[in-house]
């Protein structure tokens, strides 16, 4: 893959992670204003969509490792041993709308945001990962930067919080039901 | 029509939106993904690549192999036994550490922190155009880098040839070219001070 076409592949990613995290909010803060109605509006959806924001981080990740070849570093395993197992769960839970997806998911899912948040520390502040680059792939290295602030684990991160969200609001659904 | 068709059409549209927008983004002029590269030339036996860089470094005394090549001008720069101490930096252009070592010693170098009797010399290593920060010309003339560069090859010539461990790598060789230490990582001012110590310790400074 060319250079040009990974950088337009980085800008796409960073333009969706800008919109899963707004998407967040906006859920948020529609679950805020109008409580049991923005639940019940969202609630019937919300397993699916957690599952596609699931699906696409995935797939955006192995593009990276497969396609372009970015080798996956230390702390972004761990974030993929996060997500790719949602694609799954919560796959079944949205065919079976089975309501015990989300407890499965959700662990995974907060757990993801939490290594995704110290691996962007770890880029904000490289001597928390020690003093030295690993020469094949440092965890403190961006292989991605847009808008000087979007790398991977952002992405990342922005992908568990949607998914964390949106199963919130399932929960909320099913304790309302 | 009924909400399935609208959730699709709307799909699409939105995901053209974003695949125009990122394009928009994307639209940078392409460069040559071999600037950043130098034809290097390795003479001697290769120094072993460092292990625990917190235990003894076993080929303390051992010749360091020659290593020549040239900056991104053309310049030709060579580390070889020319009888004076040198201290060797091995910088990635996207390794955080080495973007932060830079500037320092730099500075140092500008306060008058390097003595007469001892040079120094870098080598641009890893050079990767899929990385940020590339190429690492742009980034060391953007920093005023003052110390002669060679830049490494695609086949790593340079890394192998002095077992480079990590970024940034130091070593400190003696007149006969021979490794008075190995450093992985960044040091600092104070590191730096030792290094120089250990150089001019060798021709009894």
């Amino acid at each position: 893959m060319s250079a040009e076409a990974v950088t337009f592949y980085n800008s796409l990613l960073a333009i969706l992670t800008l919109i899963a995290l707004v998407a967040a909010i906006g859920l948020v803060a529609y679950r805020a204003v109008r409580g049991p109605e923005a639940v019940d509006a969202i609630s019937p959806k919300a397993l699916w969509l957690a599952w596609v924001v699931a699906l696409t981080a995935t797939l955006g990740s192995l593009i990276y490792s497969e396609v372009i070849h970015f080798l996956p570093c230390r702390l972004c395993w761990f974030q993929r041993i996060a997500m790719y197992p949602m694609t799954v769960i919560l796959l079944v839970g949205a065919i079976r709308k089975d309501m015990a997806a989300k407890i499965y998911a959700l662990p995974f899912a907060v757990g993801g945001l939490l290594i995704s948040v110290w691996h962007y520390l770890t880029q904000l502040f490289p001597s928390l990962e020690g003093g030295a680059c690993d020469p094949n792939n440092p965890c403190s290295a961006k292989y991605v930067d847009v808008f000087g602030f979007i790398s991977i684990p952002f992405m990342a991160g922005s992908a568990f919080t949607l998914i964390a969200v949106l199963l919130m609001f399932y929960v909320k659904a099913s304790s309302n039901e | 029509m009924n909400k399935t068709v609208l959730w699709i059409i709307g799909g699409v549209v939105g995901l053209g939106v974003v695949v125009w927008m990122a394009s928009s983004i994307a639209n940078e002029p392409e460069r040559d993904a071999s600037i950043g590269f130098g034809e290097v030339t390795v003479e001697g036996t290769s120094l072993p690549v460092l292990g625990d860089p917190s235990a003894a470094d076993p080929t303390l005394g051992f010749q360091a192999p020659t290593v020549s090549g040239a900056d991104w001008n053309g310049n030709p720069v060579s580390i070889e036994a020319d009888g004076r101490p040198k201290i060797v930096i091995f910088l990635a252009h996207w390794c955080p550490h080495c973007q932060a070592e830079v500037p320092e010693v730099q500075q140092w170098l500008d306060e008058g922190g390097l003595p007469d009797d001892v040079d120094m010399y870098s080598i641009t290593v890893l050079t990767d155009k899929l990385r940020p920060n590339w190429p690492p010309q742009d980034w060391l003339e953007d920093e005023s880098w003052s110390v002669p560069v060679i830049m490494d090859d695609e086949q790593r010539s340079a890394v192998f040839a002095y077992g480079m461990a990590g970024t940034p790598f130091y070593v400190v060789l003696d007149g006969e070219n021979r490794n008075l230490g190995r450093f992985s990582g960044q040091v600092g001012i104070n590191g730096l001070e030792l290094m120089v110590q250990l150089a001019q310790r060798s021709i009894g400074g």
